[in-house]
């Protein structure tokens, strides 16, 4: 990767992201290429994710800050916006990005979306599903997923 | 369409179960019955009648037009509300350019209209310090080299270049542009893409925002034909739904199919589906096969004995009437070559549903062919009389004004003719589909409308003959020849004529042939030929004297059948009342 003509920006938003963390939130440049993020997000408190530790790639594309950063979440996570391929369902990641918009605010509404799973717009149909019969039931199965899959290993 | 209310009432007893019977186009007056005798002296008004609908109730608009519209537009509605004529862009587009929407809207509630559009009353400027830092690339630059819309929001160039660059090549979505803060929301007019953006850009979004003139407004329309640049303003509620457009193609504003009168937007859609539907051949396969025992695979026997092997890896080996195992067959069930078993079973009725349906299909599958082949003849045909009128225009007219020693002013008959062969080839192009439609119960109309086609195409069909064939013959030859002249005269005539028959088909049939409401008519037509045999060419007497059920009076001995075009005059007559040719 030529890391070496990184835009300016990528260099401020990376210094940034490490000198003044978000609560909550991790990212760092993998080694060997600028534009690919190592993630972590805990869990909001009072929210079924809360004690776990989630993982998360972040790829800045060329084409970045005009196109969209690419996420996915790689700790497995039962939440209805986000598929079994961690892919996720939030519209600043399709057409409501928008150049202003950077990584930080990126990775805050993915810990919003945590806090406030929204079953109306489904990724994961059955998970929805689950969430709109029976939410308590649905938290049930998040809480458990995250003490399975994301209780900081 | 509202009209069909009033065909409906109109018809009175007329029951009409299928929609499509009543026009949406109706536009004839209900007062008199239609006249199919076309020799009395009503001819006259109906051709008025006739001119009536060639009104145009649209307007054929270029390029040049449209941008002149949409500045007109934004120039009105700029003064009429004060603002700059940027935003009263914006608010039109946003608003369809339904100017007196726009106005209604804003008169109603300003401040909720300048939110959701995004036009902000008071413009925030741009911090007035030395350096401002770019809210995407978060560089740092001067004063002079940041830009920002209304609401302040402060970006560099090359940012603006590259946000603007890629909502335009995103498609039409960059006529809605917002400032890039997420929070913001202010529009982006086409002042900033002009001054920020490339100058392909420019270029694209000039085209888009022409396009959205046309493609948002419900009353206009681009022309469907291929690499046609025209538009169509239709104005609604009036006449006829035919359009033709500059580039000389004609379509029907309803439905944007080529002009069908007299069949209906609904049928046409109809036919078109069936035509490219599979529809046709799981009927064909239905008709003409049976399925594998075994595999289930279709089989189509094109020869041969009842022993059938199923190709690989099936190989199933069974027999053609029975459908069943080959091995079973012998001395017991009648011989390897007849089966007695299935001669039994059909006479116990076991085989008769499906043989029943597989008649029905081949049947209703042989009925569409017979419409579908002269449909697209015609339509063929069509467009080689297309191609023979452009070449006649272009080249062969001249040539011909040589050779017979006639200014081209005086052969504009020829041209006339085959204009005239072109637009009936289309309408009897249509009359098929119609006639597949019409239901095989309704006996006197089924007659009556195969009586009008057939005199109809009988007539295009001398037309075309004489336009093509004998044209010929002047056109070869040496020096001018004197029978030039009755050459006009016959041509003329004929296409006259020709023109007459065909009004005479499009009235019938977008009133829903609703003359034919008695016995007596149903009597009167019965005599008269179907369109498969209607292009006879003697026997005229007979069968013209069949259209007049109308008038069983002027049935007289002294009526005659013109020698010239054949329409039957009555016989006070001493001219044809058609060609003007002497009996």
């Amino acid at each position: 990767m030529a890391n070496s003509n990184l835009p300016r920006r990528i260099i401020k938003e990376t210094q940034r992201l490490l000198s003044e963390p978000a609560p909550g939130i991790s990212a760092s440049p993998s080694e060997d290429n600028m534009r690919y993020f190592n993630v972590m997000i805990l869990g909001p408190t009072q929210s079924p994710y809360e004690g776990g530790v989630f993982k998360l790639e972040l790829f800045l594309p060329e084409e970045y800050p005009m196109a969209a950063p690419k996420v996915r979440f790689l700790t497995k996570i039962y939440h209805p916006n986000i598929d079994k391929l961690g892919r996720i369902c939030l519209d600043i990641l399709k057409d409501k990005w928008s150049p202003a918009l950077q990584i930080r605010t990126v990775l805050l509404s993915i810990q919003a979306l945590l806090s406030a799973p929204n079953p109306d717009d489904p990724l994961s149909d059955n998970i929805a599903k689950h969430w709109k019969t029976n939410e308590a039931e649905a938290v049930e199965t998040a809480k458990e997923w995250t003490r399975l899959y994301a209780s900081g290993a | 369409m509202d009209s069909d209310e009033d065909m409906h009432d109109a018809n009175g007893s007329e029951s009409l179960e299928d929609d499509f019977y009543s026009e949406d186009m109706g536009m004839e007056s209900d007062d008199g019955d239609a006249d199919y005798d076309f020799g009395n002296e009503e001819t006259d008004d109906d051709a008025e009648d006739i001119n009536l609908h060639r009104q145009q109730n649209y307007t054929i608009l270029s390029e040049s037009d449209i941008h002149q519209r949409q500045e007109d537009d934004i120039s009105r509605l700029s003064a009429v509300l004060s603002i700059s004529r940027v935003a009263a862009c914006i608010l039109l587009r946003y608003y369809k350019w339904s100017v007196s929407t726009v106005h209604e809207e804003w008169f109603a509630n300003e401040e909720h209209v300048r939110q959701v559009v995004g036009l902000l009353e008071n413009p925030i400027d741009i911090p007035n310090v030395h350096e401002l830092t770019c809210g995407i690339c978060f560089e740092t630059y001067p004063r002079n080299m940041i830009s920002a819309a209304a609401c302040g929001h402060p970006f560099c160039g090359a940012c603006w270049r590259g946000y603007i660059g890629t909502s335009i090549n995103d498609g039409p979505g960059c006529l809605v542009l917002r400032c890039p803060d997420p929070s913001c929301g202010a529009a982006i007019g086409q002042d900033m893409i002009n001054k920020l953006a490339t100058e392909e850009d420019k270029e694209k979004y000039a085209r888009y925002l022409l396009r959205s003139y046309i493609e948002d407004n419900r009353k206009t329309k681009w022309c469907p034909a291929p690499g046609c640049e025209f538009a169509v303003d239709f104005e609604f509620g009036s006449g006829s739904n035919d359009v033709c457009c500059k580039c000389s193609y004609s379509f029907c504003w309803h439905c944007t199919e080529e002009t069908h009168r007299p069949v209906d937007c609904g049928t046409v859609a109809k036919w078109i589906l069936k035509n490219s539907a599979e529809s046709e051949n799981m009927n064909w396969i239905l008709a003409n096969s049976k399925p594998c025992p075994k595999c289930k695979r279709p089989i189509e026997k094109n020869q041969g004995c009842m022993h059938m092997t199923c190709t690989p890896p099936c190989k199933f080996e069974f027999c053609w009437l029975c459908l069943g195992t080959w091995s079973e067959h012998g001395e017991r069930t009648g011989g390897f070559y007849a089966c007695n078993r299935y001669e039994v079973a059909k006479q116990e009725g076991l085989y008769d549903e499906s043989e029943r349906r597989r008649e029905m299909a081949k049947n209703s599958l042989e009925r569409y062919t017979h419409y579908y082949e002269r449909w697209a003849t015609n339509q063929s045909s069509r467009q080689k009389a297309l191609a023979d009128l452009h070449s006649m225009q272009t080249e062969k007219l001249e040539k011909l004004s040589e050779k017979q020693s006639q200014p081209e002013s005086q052969l504009k008959f020829i041209i006339e003719a085959w204009s005239q062969i072109v637009e009936c080839r289309r309408v009897l192009k249509w009359t098929y589909a119609y006639g597949y439609y019409l239901p095989e119960h309704e006996h006197a109309k089924r007659q009556f409308f195969e009586y009008l086609q057939g005199e109809a195409e009988s007539g295009l069909e001398r037309l075309h003959q004489c336009a093509e064939k004998e044209l010929q013959i002047y056109l070869e030859a040496d020096s001018p020849m004197k029978e030039f002249n009755d050459f006009r005269t016959k041509l003329a005539g004929l296409t006259s004529v020709t023109r007459n028959y065909f009004e005479n088909l499009v009235r019938a049939l977008e009133t829903g042939l609703k003359d034919v409401d008695s016995s007596n008519s149903q009597a009167a037509c019965s005599q008269s030929s179907s369109s498969k045999s209607a292009y006879g060419k003697g026997s005229k007497g007979g069968k013209n004297k069949a259209a007049r059920s109308g008038g069983p009076s002027r049935n007289s001995d002294d009526d005659w059948s013109c020698d010239r075009c054949t329409f039957f005059n009555p016989g006070s007559a001493s001219t044809c009342q058609m060609c003007e040719h002497h009996q």
